[in-house]
């Protein structure tokens, strides 16, 4: 059974801006940058927010208030960041509840990349 | 209007053997006005967004969908071939000159409309319905809910979920529900499960029953209702046709088509005119014809014309709210008689949406575009005399946009050049001959807004609004 984003199409070779503003292949991303770029993410589709106080056991709607349409927004920041491109098919079936879960998605991106 | 050459060039429209008229591709206002794109209101400033713990987010809509209402780099989004293909099988709409109107009317004016009747669901609906179905069947979907106010709605959905293999199931409004027993028939016979609303299949439903058993239904209700259907059904998607601003880019191809019509007639015009529900059809003829203005660097006048019984943009208040009665949909900006509104039963079931779509609402806001209220006394005598001049009989939400063109032109000076004027005969009217019949019979009565119901919920529309938490530093978004 193909993970969650079982049939990203990725553009080669792409790299990822940090949060530290360093680049990391999309296929290289460890945790801790994975969960750099969720957090980058969700800043800039939320500027509310601030990074200082992200982290991975909060719940995305009820305790940052992201709704569908920011989800859109987010998926659309990921897609940038990451340089992929992400399909209708494998996305209406994931379910995000915590920015943990969004950082085992990029993660999950990473994965695909690298195969 | 054409997008860039390159696209244009492609050769695909002739290679397929279609009509050059058709578009190829939608028109994107959001590239030229990125300021209409919907900004939601975070749900963590409404109190009691805690409880909502343990709640996860899902896309509701194909992710190609749902982007296209927040793309702001592409003026021209281009229209898969498969969905180009069957617009092919109603597409170009006619666009016509009505002079036996304008010598009746005796008005300096050349008045055209685009008429969106002529397909076997009867409405512009189609354009969208087509264009989720096909989003939704290539995602995965297995089955797509919705509510619909006036049917239009859910008759073009059932009938593209059957092109494209969904099951459909529909809450219709029970005011309209009851009017109209042969258009569900209709959706019946594309193969639809269709249920009146309120109904005691959803709490949603079975709320508002138990407070009214004789509840004449809100689309808002029917909305609400069909959401909690898709919420708990992993194969269910609920689709919505009117007010995002996916929904309007689809209808773009009106707009596009007119525009290229009126070309060949070497016309443009000044003054474009359509109903407003929540902003589909007014937007898909209007906005394509602002952007082949703002090209030209001519003026051109927008004109909505909404429902006595619900004028959401002449009354209403730009504020945020819900958009239906689960409250679970995005909350935005909008002109709004507030969520709680309930507008007396009229036939024009198309037009008691409670609010405008963020797009339309946000045109409103910054003068881009008029309105006008029409009563459906009025509405019907108009869609009755373009019925007897043109021979097309209007549906009741497209004779509110004739009669607001009527008083349009009928303000026109004589000694000026004649006005040029496009309006959108958005459906036909054929299954709303009860109404027409009974306006013919003098049984039809003038209905106005509830002024007590419009109070209550214009007080709760301002609590709401009152209630939501500033982030620190931040005031409310404007």
């Amino acid at each position: 059974m193909p993970g969650p984003c079982g049939q990203l199409q990725q553009s080669g070779g792409a790299a990822v801006a940090t949060q530290d503003s360093s680049e990391v292949a999309v296929s290289d991303l460890s945790r801790q940058q994975a969960t750099s770029v969720v957090f980058g993410a969700l800043t800039a589709v939320m500027p509310d927010l601030q990074v200082e106080t992200l982290t991975e056991g909060q719940e995305l709607y009820a305790d940052l208030g992201l709704d569908s349409l920011g989800f859109v927004r987010l998926l659309i920041e990921l897609e940038g960041k990451l340089s992929v491109q992400l399909v209708d098919e494998e996305l209406m079936t994931i379910e995000l509840v915590t920015v943990a879960d969004l950082v085992e998605l990029v993660e999950s991106i990473s994965l695909r990349a690298a195969k | 209007m054409s997008p860039e050459p390159d696209v244009a060039a492609s050769g695909r429209v002739a290679a397929a053997g279609r009509d050059p008229l058709i578009p190829t591709h939608w028109f994107n206002i959001l590239h030229d006005r990125p300021q209409y794109v919907t900004s939601a209101l975070s749900r963590s400033r409404l109190s009691g967004a805690a409880k909502l713990a343990g709640h996860g987010i899902q896309l509701q809509q194909p992710f190609s969908l749902a982007r296209q209402s927040l793309n702001t780099t592409d003026r021209f989004i281009p229209i898969p071939d498969e969905v180009i293909d069957l617009y092919a099988q109603y597409r170009p709409t006619p666009l016509r000159r009505a002079v036996r109107l304008e010598e009746r009317l005796g008005v300096n004016a050349r008045i055209y409309y685009k008429y969106e009747g002529a397909n076997l669901v009867g409405s512009h609906k189609l354009n969208t319905a087509l264009a989720q179905a096909y989003y939704y069947s290539r995602a995965g979907v297995k089955r797509l809910v919705t509510g619909t106010g006036a049917g239009q709605w859910g008759t073009a959905l059932a009938y593209a979920c059957q092109i494209m293999n969904l099951d459909c199931e529909i809450f219709w409004v029970r005011s309209t529900f009851r009017q109209k027993p042969v258009r569900g028939d209709l959706m019946r016979l594309f193969g639809a499960t269709v249920h009146e609303s309120p109904s005691d299949l959803t709490e949603v439903g079975r709320a508002a029953l138990k407070e009214d058993p004789d509840a004449i239904g809100t689309l808002a209700g029917a909305t609400g209702e069909a959401l909690a259907l898709a919420a708990h059904d992993s194969e269910t998607r609920f689709a919505v046709g009117s007010g995002e601003n996916s929904v309007l880019l689809h209808q773009t191809v009106i707009g596009q088509e007119a525009v290229s019509q009126l070309a060949l007639l070497g016309e443009f015009p000044d003054c474009v005119v359509a109903c407003m529900g929540a902003g589909s059809n007014f937007g898909g003829v209007a906005l394509p014809l602002l952007g082949a203005a703002e090209d030209a660097g001519r003026p051109i006048r927008l004109v909505a014309v909404e429902s006595a019984a619900c004028p959401k943009l002449t009354r209403g208040r730009y504020r945020y709210d819900l958009s239906d009665a689960l409250g679970t949909t995005p909350i935005t900006k909008v002109y709004s008689l507030g969520s709680t509104y309930v507008p007396p039963a009229v036939y024009a079931g198309g037009l008691r949406h409670h609010s405008a779509g963020p797009l339309a609402s946000a045109m409103y806001a910054d003068g881009s575009l008029e309105a006008m209220a029409i009563d459906q006394l009025t509405s019907f005598r108009a869609g009755l005399l373009f019925c007897e001049t043109e021979g097309v009989l209007p549906a009741p939400e497209s004779a509110h946009a004739v009669a607001g063109m009527i008083d349009v032109v009928s303000q026109h000076p004589r000694g000026e050049a004649p006005l040029v004027v496009l309006v959108n005969i958005s459906g036909h009217g054929l299954l709303d001959l009860n109404a027409y019949r009974s306006f013919a019979a003098g049984e039809v009565e003038s209905v106005s807004v509830d002024e007590a119901g419009l109070s209550r919920s214009l007080t709760a529309l301002e609590e709401f609004n009152q209630s939501i938490v500033e982030p620190a530093g931040q005031g409310i978004p404007g």
